[in-house]
């Protein structure tokens, strides 16, 4: 029952997302219309991916560093991949690409750096020192980035804040084409880690008596979550709220299963910022809103009413 | 969401919306137009007769006769300024947009432009070489460069300022500027925050300016070319076009900005005139549906911009068929006395490129 209306709620953001926009189509043009193929339909199978993606790795982050605080950018991502974008406009880097590719580099120096950082106690990934890692990261990144903004004289260095703050106004059926074929391994790499996710969810000592190799899991766990968001951020920006929020509805609904709780993060995150897009483009049309102001104006009521009901039963 | 970039990203429509405070506006461009007539008057009327007589040329024989009217008033307005000495005795007294009441006791003799607008319109008043310092944007006319900087005046170095001994200081009339207005005037150097977002503020912004560097006839004929260069209606027979200012997001120019009046006059329509505010986000499938005959961009360079080659930009015909206009920030993005020259120019290029 619960997956049959998680999943009508995905179809009928879906749906919605390509039937509704700010230009007008007719029904029966649906099918015909240029606006309709080459942008909503892009924008919206984006969306689904984009926001899926945050789902899960929020998911499995939280599980990894056992802080319901735990986000897809918290680790300094965000930051590397702001300084990433900076620095490409700064330097003139040219071609259509290079802003997110830039931003990708960013993110996966950011991740080296924070994981480097993670392994300072040996062999073994300290969860706590990679959640302090992330932030002074990110402060530093960010802490270069408002340098090289205020140094230099490049008109678009402030435009870079705009993309990063989030949007999909990128997506086209390229942008879909490279997370289609970039995010199923990160994706199958979580999934398979569902079981020793639980495990580690009694604590490592337990874990580890209980069979799961726990150093391999938290490894496996944080690479691929960071790999998922990287290329989130640089296809689409920050787009907040989704991984944080998404993975504590899920396990309210589908409780701390991983088996069930990462599927379900993945269709709800996919549903949740489809929906938000869809309407940051249509209700204050021909204006746009920015999409992270929308996943929290519906995230929040969504999770203080389940938080509600949850807690009271 | 972790953003810790807040400090630093200002409003938009500061940055994008107001083309006199937008960093388009401000980078340096070789300057390769019109040089200023630098006549004994200011050559403040020598340049309206200049730009009048293009804009008539330009224009179809209704036109003509507006100009030939326009003219007539201007040769009013400009004979005082030979017969009257230019500095008027006694204190002089002005309130700007901000509603302060500035007191001179005589016209500014060391004046720091904290915009190049106002750069702009000092040296068309015939008062450059009254102008001790200037921000690292002002780039024309190339004599301004002589001047020394005080730096990029976003937010303005009131040290830097202040070193520069200025009697007067310009600056443009935002939240930061107020601040530093009040800084200023602690230390007794008089400030000026004045509006200068769009075509109609041009008229004001000279005559205040002229009025606190004993330039008023001079000023008074800037002005009254400016008004009358805004108050002219041009039918929109050229075709539409949108001002994308950012990609990714798309942010387009909305209809309280300059460079829609400006694409107004040259008988171009902004298929966002809709929107109210100076720029705003909108999606892409907006853009597609509105269909515009041209894109406009403000770059210096003569290539198609970078979003050109992205496939979700193809949706729009215009990007499609490769019409753009790349129009160099120095002079299209920010208003001041050369605003008519830069229709004459859009104008000239909206016809060149053929019918839509």
């Amino acid at each position: 029952m619960r997956w049959v209306a998680l999943g009508a709620a995905a179809a009928l953001a879906l749906a919605a997302s390509v039937v509704l926009g700010p230009a007008a189509v007719p029904l029966g043009e649906l099918t015909r219309s240029d606006i309709v193929w080459s942008l909503r339909a892009p924008r919206a199978v984006l969306a689904f991916l984009v926001g899926g993606s945050l789902g899960v790795a929020g998911a499995g982050l939280q599980a990894l560093v056992r802080n319901p605080l735990a986000d897809p950018f918290l680790l300094g991502l965000s930051g590397g991949a702001g300084l990433g974008a900076v620095l490409a406009l700064a330097t003139h880097l040219s071609g259509p690409w290079a802003l997110p590719l830039a931003a990708f580099a960013g993110a996966l120096g950011a991740l080296a750096l924070v994981y480097r950082l993670g392994l300072v106690g040996g062999a073994a990934l300290d969860p706590r020192i990679l959640l302090l890692g992330g932030v002074a990261v990110g402060a530093f990144a960010a802490a270069i980035t408002t340098a090289v903004v205020s140094l230099a004289d490049a008109a678009e260095l402030r435009n870079a804040f705009l993309w990063l703050w989030g949007g999909l106004s990128a997506a086209s059926w390229d942008t879909v084409l490279v997370l289609a074929v970039y995010a199923p391994l990160p994706l199958a790499v979580l999934f398979a880690a569902a079981r020793p996710l639980d495990l580690l969810a009694l604590g490592e000592e337990p874990a580890r008596y209980l069979g799961a190799d726990v150093e391999r899991v938290k490894r496996r766990v944080y690479l691929a979550a960071s790999l998922l968001t990287a290329a989130a951020v640089a296809v689409s920006g920050v787009i907040g709220f989704v991984g944080l929020v998404v993975p504590h509805i899920a396990r309210l609904a589908w409780g701390h299963q991983h088996r069930a709780l990462l599927p379900a993060a993945f269709i709800g995150g996919g549903a949740l910022l489809v929906l938000a897009d869809t309407l940051a483009r249509t209700v204050v049309a021909p204006r746009e809103l920015p999409v992270g102001v929308v996943t929290a104006l519906i995230g929040v009521p969504i999770f203080a009413l389940l938080l509600r009901r949850w807690t009271i039963a | 969401m972790p953003c810790p970039y807040t400090p630093t990203v200002r409003p938009l429509g500061q940055i994008l919306g107001r083309p006199p405070c937008s960093p388009e506006a401000r980078r340096p461009l070789r300057s390769r137009h019109l040089q200023f007539p630098r006549g004994r008057d200011g050559g403040a009327c020598a340049l309206h007769a200049q730009t009048l007589a293009h804009l008539r040329s330009a224009g179809d024989g209704r036109s003509d006769l507006r100009g030939l009217l326009l003219a007539s008033l201007l040769s009013l307005a400009c004979r005082p300024a030979a017969d009257r000495p230019a500095a008027a005795a006694g204190p002089l007294s002005a309130v700007d947009d901000a509603g302060r009441t500035i007191t001179l006791a005589a016209p500014a003799r060391r004046v720091v432009s904290l915009l190049p607008s106002f750069t702009e319109i000092l040296f068309a008043l015939g008062a450059g070489d009254r102008l001790v310092g200037r921000t690292a944007w002002c780039d024309y006319p190339p004599d301004a460069l002589a001047v020394p900087s005080v730096g990029d005046g976003m937010p303005p170095n009131v040290e830097a300022v202040a070193a520069r001994r200025p009697d007067l200081v310009l600056l443009y009339h935002s939240g930061s500027n107020v601040t530093a207005a009040d800084q200023l005037a602690g230390l007794g150097i008089p400030a000026v925050l004045l509006h200068l977002d769009r075509l109609e503020d041009l008229g004001p912004a000279a005559r205040l300016i002229g009025r606190l560097t004993g330039r008023e006839a001079q000023a008074e004929s800037l002005a009254a070319t400016m008004d009358s260069l805004a108050s002219q209606p041009t039918p929109a027979r050229r075709g539409s076009l949108v001002f994308v200012v950012w990609d990714n997001p798309p942010i387009v120019i909305g209809r309280g900005s300059y460079l829609d009046g400006l694409a107004a006059l040259a008988g171009a329509r902004n298929v966002f005139s809709d929107v109210a505010a100076p720029s705003a986000q909108v999606s892409l499938e907006t853009i597609a549906a509105r269909d515009p005959d041209w894109v406009a961009v403000l770059s210096d360079s003569a290539a198609p911009p970078a979003f050109a080659a992205r496939r979700e930009w193809r949706a729009v015909r215009a990007v499609r068929t490769g019409r753009f206009l790349n129009l160099p920030g120095s002079l299209f993005g920010r208003p001041g006395p050369r605003s008519g020259q830069a229709v004459r120019e859009l104008r000239a290029r909206l016809e060149a490129g053929g019918a839509p």
